[in-house]
């Protein structure tokens, strides 16, 4: 059976350098649906990026700054991005080279995609 | 944060559960009911009720399982309104044991779960081999046997 996040996963996931795309319930911390590259651990990179999303929302919240819109973070070898709605987290793993602003559009648009 | 536990090799293990996980209460029991370690308890009474409960619930959820599934469940999860739970079982060289942690919004079933497979490995690693004159556990002993160990972990002997 297809997911309903199939094609929003499949449009993050053809980006240049993005190694996996996945849905996560923020609450939980638990995969909704994923599109990963072989040697992706998807759960855990679900629970912790869920967990780190959930606290950014609220930083931003506790600033005043309303609602969170996109989170990046980068690493040694590649960076995570999210972007959330409702309780969904979309969130994208990418290389050190891929192109953040094209992710970042398709994430937006994907986001727009679940409302 | 205060860790006790009645046998030592299981503390470490669990203080880096419960500081990854950030879990509000943590139970380490044998299968039999007797507690092994305790994190966020403040009454002994309250362990006690705990281990009678989640021994009661693991041999439960491992009936239904073996019933409908063919072999046990070994994990559960119940989510509240403001805390959940999660029980799961832990296998090392000294046997089997029951994992029981109680979470709130500080967590998440995610990180619980991610971070009881890291426990049950270091669990593993930690256990010293099984010791060679093991007694049985008998129902008389029971109640002694269960009074030391919740004297060992709150300290009134």
């Amino acid at each position: 059976m297809i997911s309903p996040f199939a094609t929003v996963l499949r449009s993050l996931t053809k980006q240049r350098g993005v190694r996996a795309s996945l849905v996560v319930d923020e609450g939980d911390g638990l995969v909704v649906d994923s599109n990963l590259q072989v040697g992706q651990n998807g759960d855990k990179v679900a629970a912790l990026t869920a967990s780190l999303y959930r606290k950014a929302r609220l930083s931003a919240r506790a600033a005043g700054l309303g609602h969170a819109i996109f989170m990046q973070l980068e690493a040694e070898r590649g960076r995570i991005c999210a972007a959330g709605h409702n309780d969904l987290v979309l969130v994208v793993v990418a290389d050190p080279g891929a192109n953040v602003g094209l992710i970042r559009v398709e994430l937006m648009k994907a986001v727009g995609a679940l409302l | 944060m205060s860790i006790t536990a009645v046998e030592p090799w299981v503390a470490d293990p669990l203080r880096q559960f419960v500081e990854e996980a950030r879990t509000v209460l943590a139970l380490l029991l044998h299968p039999n009911g007797q507690v092994v370690a305790q994190f966020g308890f403040a009454r002994a009474v309250d362990v006690m009720s705990a281990c009678a409960l989640a021994v009661a619930i693991h041999a439960s959820a491992g009936e239904l399982g073996k019933q409908l599934d063919g072999a046990p469940f070994r994990g559960l999860h119940h989510a509240g309104r403001e805390r959940q739970l999660f029980l799961g079982e832990a296998h090392t060289p000294r046997g089997a044991f029951i994992f029981f942690t109680v979470f709130d919004q500080e967590s998440s079933l995610g990180l619980v779960r991610l971070y009881f497979d890291e426990f049950c490995r270091q669990l593993a690693a930690a256990a010293p081999p099984p010791p060679t004159d093991v007694a049985p556990v008998l129902a008389v002993n029971f109640e002694r046997d269960l009074n030391r160990n919740l004297a060992a972990l709150f300290g009134r002997a």
